[in-house]
């Protein structure tokens, strides 16, 4: 007999306190409208009993896991090195989304008197952002699975974006490249 | 207007839209030219490990619609394009499978079992014909089906069924995706509980929107691309980067195959292989007619069952399944094709997805508008134009067009496809991941729906590593809100009654299908893993 999977248990028990917490803490109190509403004798159903039966549906499921998925093989559970990983990937993302979001309106702010909002529509200034951002994040994830940052992987990366920007923003005149919407 | 009235206005749909361009005088729709880009992209991403249709699907929506716009003129050239790299990428799977014992899609993982040992044997060439033919002639059959099918379900569901056994039979289909899919009951139920659950945040009927805590972010909840391409494409991404991190592999270049004899596929190899093909492309065409059942299954079941035949009455020369025989490669590649056609059976006559290409059908008829999936489309209108029944037909015409390219350049096309065995999975995940993340960005156009996505992505990232399929979610956050709409109104037509899903009979038969699916396939899954 295999040993009792701990991932199992944790993910049923994790699933069956989430939902709980939804059914009787998060759903009441972030919903207007309880499970069934009558207004002026016509009932109809609330805002509230949806989302309710959803977390059922994983109350039902972390139930089923925590009892019956006793066993798991040694490819579906999560390790310690699986949370390495993600943090080393949240990290590469949350640079890269910062230097995409943030490397234009600085260039703009530090080169020019009218700012980025004004120059956000011509060139250079709409893609520096997202070249510098996407390149960093393309280079920042080869250079995570070779172990080291090459030459190679940077080309890479700046080749890929302006590919992407040719593709993207070139021929369109109303698709947006980030962070462009936002600024 | 008769039923050959709108057959014959969604042909000229496809041929007669606007000119591309001209081959000999001779005029080339837009549409028939998507169709064939898509077919030809479609087989190129099914070739390259590490990408599927799906991604392409993913990446290629974008910028079809902002190529094409909002009006149901797009409608034909974006779906059309679509369709060609749904059908390309189930060809195309079976390149890397076959010369380089790496499946180019899950569904080809069991082409790698005979397909590769003919590669070494010297039969390179002639397996990867018989591929062809037999994935084209799967595909083939599979289509008629569709065509054949659809129409009448819809028309059956639209007669017969009212709002309480239409909200039953939203529920029975997400009770049997949930089921079926994985290896467990309750990780199925999770992933569709939450599906459900993330489709309904910022929505609701009242002013304020639900379980948005009061924040301006959630309010407008999540947007559809967001959550599906997370979990569907971020997530895969995101697994496939820390699976090459963890191997670190060399790149080393894969042994290339000699090819040895006569490669092509004569009329004695397609008589003794058709009756193999003929199996496969049954059981693909009924896996594929249900909803959430996948391409890899029926590639599983048409393998076993045929191999089962094949001992029978093989002679003792012949090769046994898994050592070179082309019998298996035909049973793989003639079920995993049959599934395309059929699983838009439920798309289009009930608006159910069955599987992750349909998924971004749904989504560009979405986007686009003028076209919702589900039994609505098949009104036969004697007096006016149903123009959604048009594009109905107009997709059907353009599923067959794409068979024809699969007959005819399908295979040249893919032989040439080896060579893209040699793209490097490290460089390609980055560049997909930015794309993808781009392609969020550009439809939604707020970095808040990146970060959305990425969210989604770890999602999708862990139920991968826990075993689950991210399948029922992305079905139950598409399905979330027209339940609870249909159930809503079925409440109130019913005057209120509580048991309004069990006082119908055919409403009653739903609700105990759903709770006999899961239970059944709660003892099937114990059974199994006893």
């Amino acid at each position: 007999m295999r040993p009792r999977s701990i991932t199992n248990h944790v993910l049923g028990i994790g699933c069956i306190a989430a939902s709980l917490t939804a059914i009787f803490l998060w759903i009441p109190s972030d919903t207007s409208t309880g499970l069934v509403e009558t207004v002026r004798r016509q009932v109809s159903v609330g805002d509230a009993l949806a989302p309710t039966v959803a977390a059922g549906f994983v109350l039902a499921g972390g139930a089923l896991v925590h009892h019956r998925d006793g066993t798991a093989s040694a490819k579906t559970r999560v390790t310690p090195g699986n949370l390495r990983f993600l943090v080393v990937l949240l990290s590469i993302l949350a640079v890269s989304h910062a230097v995409m979001r943030w490397a234009g309106p600085a260039a703009a702010g530090l080169v020019t008197e009218e700012g980025y909002r004004a120059l956000r529509n011509t060139i250079p200034w709409k893609h520096i952002g997202f070249f510098l951002g996407g390149s960093l994040l393309v280079t920042g994830l080869i250079s995570s699975v070779e172990g080291r940052v090459t030459v190679r992987s940077i080309l890479i990366g700046a080749l890929a974006t302006l590919a992407m920007i040719a593709v993207y923003d070139l021929p369109f005149e109303d698709l947006l490249l980030p962070p462009n919407g936002d600024v | 207007m008769g039923v050959f009235d709108y057959i014959r206005l969604g042909v000229l749909a496809v041929f007669g839209g606007p000119e591309m361009f001209s081959v000999l005088g001779v005029p080339i729709s837009i549409t028939l030219a998507m169709i064939l880009f898509g077919f030809l992209l479609g087989i190129a991403t099914g070739a390259t490990p590490g990408l599927a249709g799906p991604v392409a699907m993913a990446i290629s929506l974008p910028i079809l619609i902002s190529a094409f716009g909002f009006t149901p003129d797009a409608l034909l050239p974006v779906m059309g394009f679509l369709i060609g790299v749904m059908k390309g990428a189930t060809v195309g799977g079976a390149v890397p499978a076959i010369l380089f014992n790496t499946p180019g899609t899950p569904d080809a993982f069991m082409t790698t079992l005979d397909g590769y040992p003919m590669a070494r044997g010297g039969r390179a060439g002639k397996a990867l014909r018989i591929a062809h033919f037999s994935s084209a002639s799967g595909d083939t059959f599979s289509d008629v089906v569709l065509i054949l099918c659809a129409p009448f379900l819809a028309i059956l569901v639209e007669s017969y069924l009212d709002l309480p056994e239409k909200t039953a039979l939203l529920i029975l289909s997400l009770a049997f995706i949930s089921s079926v899919i994985g290896n467990s009951v309750g990780k199925g139920l999770i992933s569709m509980g939450l599906g459900l659950f993330a489709s309904f945040v910022g929505t609701g009927e009242d002013f304020y929107p639900r379980l948005s805590m009061g924040t301006q972010s959630l309010a407008g909840g999540f947007p559809v691309t967001t959550a599906v391409l997370g979990v569907l494409i971020l997530g895969e991404v995101f697994k496939g980067i820390e699976d090459l991190r963890s191997e670190r592999r060399s790149g080393a270049a894969p042994e290339p195959v000699m090819e040895r004899g006569d490669q092509r596929l004569n009329r004695g190899d397609i008589g003794r292989l058709a009756p193999y093909i003929a199996r496969s492309a049954l059981i693909g065409t009924a896996i594929g007619a249900l909803p959430g059942i996948g391409s890899t299954l029926a590639a599983t079941l048409g393998y076993s069952l045929n191999r089962n035949r094949y001992e029978r009455v093989k002679s003792t020369d012949d090769p046994a399944f898994g050592t070179g025989a082309p019998e298996g490669v035909a049973a793989t590649e003639a079920a995993n094709s049959s599934v395309s056609g059929a699983n838009l059976i439920p798309v289009l006559s009930l608006g159910i997805p069955g599987n992750a290409a349909a998924v971004f059908l749904i989504l560009a008829a979405e986007s686009i508008g003028g076209f919702n999936p589900g039994p609505s489309v098949f009104r036969f209108s004697a007096d006016t134009v149903n123009p959604e029944l048009v594009i109905a037909f107009g997709l059907f015409t353009a599923m067959m067009l794409a068979n024809l390219l699969n007959w005819t350049v399908g295979g040249v096309f893919m032989r040439s496809m080896g060579i893209m065995i040699r793209v490097p999975k490290h460089i390609l995940l980055p560049i997909v991941l930015l794309l993808t993340l781009t392609a969020i960005y550009v439809q939604e156009t707020r970095m808040e729906a990146m970060w959305f996505a990425i969210a989604f992505g770890v999602l999708g990232y862990f139920m991968r590593r826990l075993g689950m399929s991210p399948l029922p979610f992305v079905i139950a956050f598409l399905l979330g809100g027209k339940l609870e709409e249909t159930a809503r109104q079925a409440f109130a037509a019913t005057g209120g009654d509580p048991f309004f899903l069990v006082t119908s009979p055919v409403a009653f038969a739903f609700i105990a299908l759903s709770v006999g699916v899961i239970v059944f396939s709660l003892r099937r899954k114990k059974r199994a893993g006893a």
